[in-house]
């Protein structure tokens, strides 16, 4: 390949290229295509994986100067709510362990999440776009692509997972004498979780037709490979090993510093890459698996609607979360019997932290979670108002009998009920499946009112999206999702940000009442609403009065 | 306000546009742009890519809001009566986004019932007229078959004002001559119809009359007719004489002679005598052509055009 290919800004012929294979032919420049489209993203989710990790690593090096500290620290560890939302490391009283306790989870799961969407981005939503028909007119191999942005994101995989081994190679995490073995396995293990993101994304985008449907089919199948780690830490651990992600905890650098569950996540990476080959060789370009079908001549008057046809549009995603809602909450609600038996093992000063009969606490925390689910619904389903406008089908709406706020408040509905009744689902389900095992029908109601109290905490993020809509329609959909990242990422790493305990407290759901450990507050539940209302009105009545900003 | 139907303005205007201004942060769309779309009408809207075509129409939609100037549409404001105007109006963009998962049917029942009530009957008249599958998925339709849809959609209502931004980009000839047919319909039934486009035949062929702008200002409006007042008639004469006669006619440019082939441009008040003169030279044929509308068109682009030929590609 010329020089010259290589500083064109086109991503389209190489020259003179002899390519091992014809169906990558291309793959260089696709690869340079991929970097230079994506640089900043990539950069992005470096620096906050690697940079999350180098935080909690030097603020535990502050808190934990003795031995006895991290002892204690392992002991608070060692309880259902940690072990069900982060696993328990394998040496939890080393400094190593404790850091990997922390973080190991949320860094591993946002390389996975982070490799999705890029995936997803330079696959399937280029497909949609018609983007990739024009690349594919010029001589690029079939797979050229495809390909160069797995290289791309699975570069992205090791080089996190490089820069997490070297940030706890130099942190000192590994215990003097034992050489750098635990880090090196913690990289490996983040990056092992990195490539099954890759993988899982890069077959869903070969199945399905849309790149929403792509998403949305590789974050189902990472949230079953967490929840099944899930029930396994909290049980067994049988099911942990059902679950990939399991599989890069089992890698318990500074315990068992095994290598092989790193194997077995390249072979399945290897099996479903294989798998996404051969659907992509044997595919229509747009196509996925199932082919099309011919539909309805005919729409029912409910369509022209705004509501009606919200409900028609976003009739997978509320299918689709009201499953998750509901499995979740059976799921969670079967183990905590399960629990019981631990708590009762617990030592005294784990009881001191769970405050009661500890069942409570976790039945608080798989509340929040329900919560936490529930919020994802609510913004995706509000996004949809800017995904209209920036679709340009917005126009052909607005250019009927129907007022802005009208169009957007019946479009809200989705959002505004459908949260309450996935929250009393999955609270509901909760106390249900949990009730049954104790024999107390009453949980139900119970804990459907404690879900239902986070209803005002939801809205308050359905408020702010719907006033970056109105305000700031280009960056609502970032900030939308970038606020709710950071609220989860405040939630799970909490003390170690050093925040003043005011800003925690103002967040939505540290605002929320804790039920049932804590009994039910009215103010912050009516200040919410308030707050969540206004939110709204800002929104809408800018939205009213600005143009319509396609694109 | 009336809650239904807009009735006809009494002063006769679909749409009425005085010094519209619009811009997008430093970059000025519209620079005083005046348009009138009279009732029963079809009035042809020009101007090359990028000249405020659709900025316009957006704002006779109330999607985007004008920064100054009036603008009227139906009797109302399209900024602020926007709801009650949509029941009279239907809309078909240049771009046309559909839903991609419901079918092409669907998203005309929807667009129909948008504006007004669906007529089914209309609907599966314009579905047969424009030979369009209504069972397909609209992310499976090609171009053509998307601007179809929008097309059968405004054209199966009974909208008092079609405003229609290339609606015929995308389309086979075949339909671009059931688009003719329609719109004649439309016209015949007294509404009125604002027709965006770059096909000069076809604004010629519709439209009643035509307004020409050029960045985001209006250079030329009227009926065709007027436009091609104190405009030259091209003449192309075959003649075996001597034709120095012709040259020094007044009113008479441009006269070239090619193997007995003689082409001359001639001023309108000209033109009897200049063609008394040429048959007093006993031509073996004569063509006379009054200037097309795309060269009427043109000739408020002669500046990009000389920018374009000196390029010397």
């Amino acid at each position: 390949m010329t020089a010259s290919t290589y500083e064109s800004t086109s991503p389209a012929i190489p020259v003179g290229q002899h390519p091992a294979r014809e169906t990558l032919v291309g793959l260089g420049t696709m690869v340079r295509f991929v970097l230079r489209r994506n640089r900043i993203r990539l950069l992005v989710w470096w620096l906050v994986i690697v940079g999350l990790f180098a935080y909690v690593l030097v603020y535990y090096r502050d808190i934990f100067t003795s031995q006895s500290a991290l002892d204690d620290f392992a002991a608070v560890s060692n309880v259902p709510s940690i072990k069900a939302l982060t696993g328990l490391a394998a040496a939890p009283n080393t400094m190593g362990g404790a850091v990997w306790t922390k973080i190991w989870m949320t860094c591993a799961l946002l390389l996975a999440f982070g490799v999705v969407f890029l995936v997803t981005r330079n696959g399937r939503a280029d497909e949609e776009a018609g983007r990739t028909e024009l690349l594919r007119s010029r001589m690029l191999g079939m797979h050229a692509y495809t390909v160069a942005t797995w290289i791309v994101c699975g570069a992205l995989s090791v080089a996190v997972g490089i820069g997490v081994a070297a940030v706890s190679i130099g942190g000192g995490l590994d215990p003097a004498g034992s050489g750098i073995t635990g880090s090196v396995i913690l990289g490996a293990s983040i990056t092992g979780v990195g490539l099954v993101g890759l993988a899982v994304s890069a077959l869903a985008g070969q199945v399905m037709t849309t790149s929403r449907a792509a998403n949305a089919l590789a974050s189902t199948v990472l949230g079953v490979f967490y929840m099944l780690r899930m029930v396994g830490d909290l049980g067994d651990g049988r099911l942990t090993w059902a679950s990939p992600i399991g599989w890069g905890q089992e890698m318990q650098p500074w315990g068992a510093n095994r290598w092989w569950p790193f194997a077995l996540m390249l072979v399945l990476t290897a099996i479903l890459l294989a798998a996404a080959s051969t659907v992509e060789s044997r595919r229509d370009l747009g196509a996925g698996v199932v082919s099309e079908r011919a539909g309805r001549a005919d729409a029912p008057a409910r369509y022209a609607k705004p509501l009606g046809l919200a409900l028609r549009m976003e009739r997978g995603p509320v299918i689709g979360w009201t499953l998750t809602i509901a499995l979740s909450a059976l799921l969670f609600g079967s183990v905590i019997d399960a629990m019981s038996t631990l708590m009762e093992d617990a030592s005294d000063s784990v009881a001191a932290i769970m405050r009661g009969t500890g069942v409570d606490a976790l039945l608080s925390m798989l509340i929040t979670m329900i919560a936490m689910i529930t919020t994802v619904f609510a913004i995706q389903t509000s996004l949809t108002l800017r995904g209209d406008e920036t679709r340009g089908i917005i126009e052909p709406q607005l250019a009927g009998a129907v007022s802005r706020v009208n169009w957007a408040l019946q479009r809200l509905l989705i959002p505004m009920v459908g949260s309450a009744v996935l929250l009393v689902i999955g609270g509901g389900l909760i106390g249900v499946s949990y009730g049954a095992t104790i024999g107390q029908s009453g949980q139900a109601l119970t804990l459907a009112l404690a879900a239902l109290a986070y209803w005002p905490a939801v809205m308050v993020f359905v408020g702010i999206t719907v006033a970056l809509f109105g305000w700031l329609p280009r960056l609502s959909i970032a900030l939308s999702w970038g606020l709710l990242a950071a609220m989860w990422i405040v939630v799970i790493v909490g003390d170690a940000l050093r925040l003043p305990a005011w800003l925690l407290d103002l967040l939505p759901f540290s605002a929320t009442p804790y039920q049932p450990l804590d009994p039910m507050s009215l103010p912050p539940v009516i200040v919410m609403t308030a707050v969540a209302g206004l939110l709204c009105w800002l929104g809408l009545a800018r939205f009213a009065r600005r143009d319509v900003q396609t694109g | 306000m009336t809650e239904s139907i807009v009735t006809t303005p009494s002063h006769g205007n679909a749409i009425d546009v005085h010094s519209l201004t619009k811009s997008f942060g430093r970059v000025q769309a519209l620079r005083g742009l005046d348009l009138t779309v009279p009732v029963g009408k079809v009035t042809g809207f020009l101007g090359p890519n990028g000249s405020g075509k659709s900025t316009t129409i957006r704002i006779l939609l109330g999607l985007l809001r004008a920064d100054g100037g009036e603008a009227t549409v139906l009797g109302g404001d399209p900024w602020a009566d926007a709801v009650r105007l949509h029941r009279s109006i239907a809309y078909v963009p240049g771009d046309v986004n559909l839903w991609p998962n419901l079918t092409g049917g669907q998203a005309i029942d929807i667009l129909c019932r948008l504006s007004g009530p669906l007529d089914p009957k209309r609907k599966d008249t314009m579905l047969e007229r424009f030979d369009l599958d209504p069972t397909k998925k609209a992310r499976a339709y090609s171009k053509g078959n998307r601007q179809k849809v929008a097309l059968v959609a405004a054209l199966a209502s009974t909208a008092q004002l079609l405003i229609l931004d290339e609606p015929t980009s995308g389309l086979d000839p075949l339909m671009e001559a059931a688009f003719t047919e329609s719109i004649r319909e439309v016209k015949s039934d007294g509404r009125s119809v604002l027709l965006s486009s770059h096909i000069f035949a076809e604004v010629e062929r519709l439209a009643d009359q035509v307004t020409i702008i050029r960045d985001g200002a209006t250079v030329e409006s009227g009926t065709i007719a007027e436009l091609r007042h104190l405009t030259r008639t091209q003449v192309t004469a075959v003649i075996d004489g001597s034709s120095n006669s012709l040259a020094v006619m007044p009113g008479v440019h441009d006269l070239k002679r090619v193997d007995g082939h003689v082409t001359f441009a001639v001023d309108d008040e000209a033109l009897g005598p200049v063609l008394a003169a040429v048959a007093a030279l006993h031509p073996r044929s004569l063509v006379a052509n009054p200037p097309s509308l795309e060269e009427l068109f043109l000739r408020h682009y002669e500046p990009e055009l000389a920018a374009l030929n000196g390029r010397g590609t």
